[in-house]
């Protein structure tokens, strides 16, 4: 379970986060929605540990986030989330596979052989049988997007904070994104979603950031003509 | 560690032009450092041992023809220069002299023998202290007077191995005489130099009407002097000047100092451009280091979302920073090596036909030194850019490097 409680966060003297206070449930579908420059990507960073708030605080399964050592820190960031990432953050000189594999370095040990059929599993999972072996520049942007989302599953988090992940991809490649992170979800993952992708919405709780503060997202804001079918949401 | 290795390769892998430069300009200034190190020392051995195989603390020379005098004894060029005889006597009783042995110098000698010009020096064997150490290859018997001992150079211009001279018949000033040792190389005029019984010196003179040497039996070129020990040469070269105003005193760190002026001045040269050299290499490993983070900011910055330690980023950088430094330095001693050896052959003619090369001992200090020094510029080049990256949190530095 993630708890934020009175979070607030400036930037250059910009106040971008007031006193936000959100819960999200283990294997709850959270989309977060708002204008550009809006605070929600600066939102999910405090939540997954990689910017610090002014004030408040980060609950993460009773753990209290910023009140952690940079050791466990690093360590809850590595085995406890997962990111997706808008831009390209793949190596471009290793292959899928060992871009699955990545965050295991980072974990203090080397991968086994169990990591990498894990790793070639997920791979599968995400389409990419028989893409093991491929590197980054052999691979479309949807495709990328989709080993840097078997990258984030590979320690097996509880949660995925994902930020824009579809906003370069074309219509098509977004919606089989979409329907990859509701599968993921429906494993019992917690999803916390930034997207700019309104028709979205529907898939899981919907927020939207205004002026700093966290309101429900209203359902009259959605286009009936692209609303998708929920699927597996808390 | 196997994991920051296997992220550094990578890295490199990515930007091996980068990583090139970089390496080149560490090995630009670690070989020109080891090239100056082991020259440096190479000659400061040699400018030794030349001042131990001259076996006299000071030579003293008339006054009036001091500046002939130290060219003759530098580099053999023949000439002649005489004083009394009596001299002697007055500097074995000045203070701080132990020992003392004369020397005449006939002039010059077109020696059929040689391609170069060689001097003709009369010494007394049993009084000699100077030349019987350092005879190289001598036979058991004393000198007879129609023996020689040569210097290194002489024998070796003309037949090229020492060892086929002993025995070979010369002829000087009409007179034939048989090699009977060789000296081993000074540096010095004592390369050029035949070497031949005083008393058969001024024979000679007497008996060859063809040469005219202005020597007479009551004179002598030379005073080779020892100095008693633990007293500075100097001092007493200076005494001896003072109290004969007639002489003039070279001590043996004079002769050899003055020749070797031009090779300290290559030395300094060298030290200098590897200074200058080591001082690119650090700003160019500091740019290059920066710039390489700054690029990297936002790669950086995901590996620390996706659980790196901020030690593991700094390890990180400052591991990459030292394995182009450490390889650019291990690749430097051998083009240093490799540039000392060219500049052996010129820096063995400017000593006189004498360098020795510095022991194993040296160069594996002077390699190992000259890696640390490398390592050194590349950590520091490294420093500020590792410890700039891992004090940003991750959402930081990957906005930085959006």
């Amino acid at each position: 379970m993630i708890q934020v409680e009175a979070l607030d966060k400036s930037y250059k003297g910009a106040v971008v986060l007031r006193g936000i206070d959100w819960s999200i449930e283990d294997g709850a579908f959270a989309i977060l929605t708002g204008r550009s420059g809006g605070g929600k990507t600066t939102l999910l960073s405090v939540i997954g540990g990689l910017t610090s708030p002014d004030s408040g605080r980060v609950r993460i399964d009773n753990i209290e986030v910023w009140r952690l050592p940079e050791a466990e820190l690093a360590a809850l960031r590595n085995r406890k989330i997962g990111f997706v990432f808008q831009f390209p953050s793949l190596l471009p000189t290793l292959h899928s596979l060992d871009n699955v594999l990545l965050p295991i370095a980072f974990s203090g040990r080397s991968p086994n052989s169990s990591d990498r059929q894990y790793a070639a599993e997920l791979l599968g999972m995400v389409g990419l049988t028989g893409k093991e072996g491929h590197y980054p520049s052999q691979l479309s942007g949807g495709q990328q997007r989709r080993v840097a989302i078997a990258r984030a599953l590979i320690n097996r988090p509880s949660i995925i904070l994902t930020d824009e992940p579809t906003g370069d991809l074309d219509e098509k490649t977004e919606a089989e994104i979409m329907r990859l992170f509701q599968q993921i979800h429906s494993q019992g993952v917690s999803i916390v979603m930034v997207t700019h992708a309104l028709n979205y919405a529907s898939l899981g709780q919907a927020y939207t950031l205004k002026e700093g503060r966290l309101l429900p997202y209203s359902e009259v804001e959605v286009a009936p003509a692209k609303r998708v079918t929920q699927g597996g949401a808390a | 560690m196997r994991e920051i290795f296997y992220l550094m390769r990578q890295y490199l892998k990515r930007k091996r032009f980068r990583a090139v430069v970089m390496t080149g300009g560490i090995v630009l200034a670690c070989a020109t450092l080891f090239c100056a190190a082991t020259l440096s020392r190479g000659i400061q051995d040699t400018l030794r041992v030349s001042r131990e195989r001259l076996g006299a603390d000071i030579v003293a020379v008339p006054a009036e023809a001091a500046p002939e005098a130290q060219e003759a004894l530098i580099s053999g060029s023949p000439t002649s220069f005489y004083m009394p005889a009596a001299l002697e006597e007055r500097v074995r009783n000045t203070q701080g002299v132990k020992q003392t042995c004369p020397q005449v110098y006939l002039r010059s000698l077109d020696a059929p023998c040689c391609v170069v010009q060689v001097a003709l020096v009369g010494y007394d064997p049993e009084r000699d202290f100077t030349i019987s150490p350092w005879e190289l290859l001598k036979s058991s018997e004393p000198l007879r007077n129609n023996q020689i001992i040569v210097g290194a150079k002489v024998i070796s211009a003309v037949v090229g191995v020492p060892v086929k001279a002993i025995g070979q018949r010369l002829m000087f000033l009409g007179k034939p005489f048989s090699v009977a040792g060789i000296l081993e190389p000074t540096g010095l005029g004592t390369d050029y130099t035949v070497f031949i019984n005083m008393d058969v010196a001024y024979q000679m003179v007497q008996d060859s009407p063809l040469y005219p040497i202005p020597l007479k039996k009551n004179q002598i070129s030379t005073i080779l002097i020892k100095v008693e020990e633990g007293l500075n040469p100097e001092e007493v070269a200076a005494r001896l000047e003072r109290e004969i105003p007639e002489l003039k005193a070279f001590t043996a760190m004079h002769l050899t100092g003055s020749f070797s002026l031009r090779l300290r001045e290559l030395v300094n040269l060298l030290f200098a451009a590897g200074a200058f050299f080591s001082l690119l290499a650090l700003i160019l490993a500091g740019s290059l280091f920066t710039l390489s983070v700054r690029q990297r900011m936002r790669e950086l910055g995901l590996f620390m979302a996706m659980g790196a330690r901020r030690a593991f980023i700094f390890r990180l950088i400052i591991l990459e920073a030292a394995c182009i430094a450490g390889g650019g330095g291990l690749l430097g001693v051998l083009a240093g090596l490799g540039a000392s050896a060219l500049g052996k052959d010129f820096v063995t003619e400017m000593m006189g036909n004498m360098y020795m090369w510095p022991d194993a001992a040296y160069f594996a200090g002077a390699a190992a030194s000259t890696v640390l020094a490398a390592l050194f510029m590349g950590i520091l080049g490294g420093l500020y850019p590792a410890c700039r990256i891992s004090g940003l949190e991750p959402y930081e530095a990957i906005r930085k490097g959006e």
